[in-house]
């Protein structure tokens, strides 16, 4: 295994709810490098987000892990190695050392990621508490520390505020210096930017990308907006109903994309300084209700490639393309993937 | 002071215009409720919308893109100003000071349509009930006719006629805010408000509904005024673009123009922060500092001179004018013709 911070394989977290089962991520894999970036796209109800709380094991009932692995490269006692996160129970005292710790998460909204009864300064303190063993007044002075490295002005007073004295950029920055408080190897984003005004996000942003270099740290960054995943990302998976359809460097994922639905979705969005006026290009109908998805590749009835016979039959494999490109599609390859829900091998 | 904004060179006279509007929201303090300021949501906006055309406006959180939308429509009474609705038969009507027989002729040629597909059609109403309701408060269709008219206007937003006995939820976002578009149809309106209608929508389904929202434009004539936060969105939509700030239009120019060569600060910003989709460009953004300010308490001079990279004494005490820097363009800007700002493509 080369160096690789985090690796998914065939990872399943179904829920199992009253009106029948949703595979909201049904077998996933990718990697993550360490101090890299992996950006997830989809639209959605693609799993992107159940992918990412699966890492950290949140999935609350009905939901449940129900195979795949999360291989995650740990240092204990100067030795590296590699554990299986999902070996971990749910509530268990290692998870619980590598949350919040090792692998940090930040969310869409901060305001509901914060407590609004307790100030700035108790919330950071706690998340500094909790894993590390110093006083409450060190780590207050650790807070304002971090409240400096977020570009936060005035992090001393800054402390005593309570979480709706401060606007939607500043609560971000407040859950990222939140983040950063174990020094994590690896940052999950779910959407950091989505609730952000355009030029607070440019900020947002901009100061990710320096923290990561300065802490070093590789991030999962969960985004449906092709533009914040050109700046941010160096590889890319597009997931569409579960599933990972194409996997490639950010380069190639603009400039050739091989998956029908990326290409598509890639074409569907206005492109900011390139104006005409004919119409844009759409996908056809709509993203299927989870409960009902469709045989064989999950995308064949929105698809302008169908080929009939072939790709309403079974799910296509993952095929390799050149370098680290994956596809999967039948326009690549004849290979169908056998997997263990009755789809033929 | 009169403004002619002549951004797109017409024959056609305005079907709307909006000068000096002004909506002011007091701000009270203590028992006895004593007006210690005012939050300027609406800070002496002018603007105008020709037939057939679609005036974008773009702004970030706070700047007083709804409120302006809503004192068009009356559903606030501005402070002050005045919306002329160049009507077909009344001629022109101030919207802001007609009388109730006139505001509601008005009204009928003014539409909106807002963001959340999902809060804005009633649950408990059949999508018959949803479109057939502004043709029977107006007394336009009711039983049979109305029906007919509401499967026609299904059709012309692309949804099968024999959905309309079914309830708002069996409908997906993209479908629903389809149902939204027709209702707003449903009275032939020549304009439609529509604040931002595809925010809370999938990329894939947003793509759909711009084509259909410009189908629907060339096909009936209709005026938009477009509202949206996404840069990418309302440059694709729009023929003149509009750039608030704090309650003030800072810029207005044909959408070309804007994006290519802006003439304020702040809208060189704003396209200077939009993550492009394209891995290869040089990520340079302008730094601008800060956030917007507090609207009840908005910076002195030019609201946004403490975030400007090229801010000079002047502009902390004097606010700069709206004026005509090229032809068609208009910009609020001491330095507008010194600065050589960046379009969109620049960055």
């Amino acid at each position: 295994m080369t160096n690789m911070l985090l690796q998914i394989k065939d990872l399943r977290t179904h829920f199992f709810t009253e009106s029948g089962v949703v595979r909201a991520v049904d077998g996933v894999s990718f990697d993550i490098a360490p101090g890299k970036t992996l950006g997830v796209v989809g639209e959605s109800g693609c799993g992107k987000s159940v992918t990412g709380y699966s890492i950290l094991q949140l999935i609350n009932p009905p939901g449940r892990i129900v195979g795949g692995q999360i291989l995650f490269e740990r240092e204990k006692n100067g030795r590296k190695e590699v554990v299986d996160l999902l070996k971990y129970g749910a509530r268990s005292e290692d998870i619980r050392q590598i949350r919040g710790n090792e692998i940090a998460m930040i969310f869409q909204e901060p305001m509901t990621s914060l407590d609004p009864l307790f100030t700035v300064g108790d919330q950071l303190a706690e998340a500094i508490l909790v894993h590390q063993k110093v006083s409450k007044r060190s780590a207050l002075d650790r807070a304002t520390e971090l409240l400096d490295k977020v570009r936060l002005p005035q992090a001393r007073e800054l402390l005593n505020k309570y979480p709706h004295q401060l606007s939607g950029g500043m609560r971000q920055r407040v859950m990222i210096a939140m983040a950063l408080s174990g020094q994590p190897k690896l940052l999950i984003a779910d959407e950091p930017t989505t609730a952000l005004d355009v030029t607070t996000e440019g900020q947002i942003l901009d100061l990710m990308q320096s923290l990561q270099e300065e802490f070093g740290m590789a991030m999962l960054f969960i985004t449906h907006d092709l533009g914040v995943i050109a700046e941010m990302a160096e590889e890319v998976v597009v997931m569409y109903l579960g599933r990972v359809v194409e996997k490639t460097d950010v380069r190639t994922l603009f400039d050739a994309p091989k998956h029908p639905y990326t290409r598509a979705l890639l074409e569907s969005i206005p492109k900011v300084g390139h104006k005409h006026d004919g119409p844009l290009q759409t996908i056809e109908g709509m993203v299927p209700s989870p409960f009902n998805i469709p045989q064989g590749c999950p995308f064949h009835p929105r698809c302008a490639r169908f080929m009939p016979g072939i790709c309403d039959e079974a799910v296509p494999a993952e095929t390799p393309l050149e370098r680290s490109h994956t596809v999967r599609c039948y326009l690549y390859s004849e290979q169908a993937e056998g997997d263990r829900y009755g789809n033929p091998a | 002071m009169e403004i002619q904004l002549n951004a797109v060179p017409h024959a056609d006279r305005p079907l709307l215009e909006i000068l000096h509007l002004k909506k002011h929201y007091p701000v009270t303090r203590g028992l006895l409720k004593r007006t210690v300021g005012y939050v300027k949501a609406v800070d002496d906006v002018s603007l105008t919308i020709y037939p057939g055309q679609t005036l974008g406006l773009v702004g970030e959180s706070g700047s007083g893109k709804t409120t302006l939308a809503h004192s068009v429509m009356r559903g606030i009474t501005p402070t002050a100003g005045s919306v002329i609705f160049h009507d077909d038969h009344l001629g022109p009507v101030d919207v802001a000071s007609a009388d109730p027989a006139a505001l509601r002729h008005v009204r009928r040629n003014m539409q909106m349509v807002f963001q959340d597909p999902f809060s804005s059609l009633n649950p408990r109403m059949t999508v018959l009930d949803i479109i057939a309701e502004p043709l029977q408060v107006n007394q336009i269709a009711k039983g049979k006719a109305a029906q007919e008219r509401v499967a026609e206007l299904l059709q012309l937003v692309g949804l099968r006629p024999e959905y309309m006995r079914r309830f708002p939820h069996a409908f997906s976002g993209g479908q629903r805010q389809r149902i939204v578009v027709a209702r707003a149809l449903a009275l032939n309106p020549r304009l439609v408000l529509l604040d931002e209608p595809t925010s809370a929508l999938d990329v894939s389904i947003q793509a759909q509904t711009l084509n259909l929202l410009k189908d629907l434009q060339s096909r009936l004539n209709l005026s938009y005024l477009f509202i949206s936060h996404d840069l990418g969105v309302v440059e694709h939509v729009s023929d003149t673009v509009a750039v608030m700030y704090v309650g003030r239009v800072v810029e207005v120019a044909p959408t070309r123009k804007l994006y290519q060569q802006p003439k304020h600060p702040y809208t060189e910003a704003l396209l200077s922060s939009i993550p492009k989709p394209d891995p290869t460009r040089k990520k340079r953004r302008i730094a601008i500092a800060g956030e917007i300010p507090n609207p009840a308490n908005p910076p002195p001079g030019c609201h946004f001179h403490p975030r400007c990279p090229y801010a000079q004494p002047i502009c902390a005490h004097e606010a700069p004018p709206l004026r005509e820097v090229t032809p068609g363009q208009f910009a609020a800007c001491h330095f507008s013709d010194e600065l050589n700002l960046k379009g969109v493509n620049d960055f």
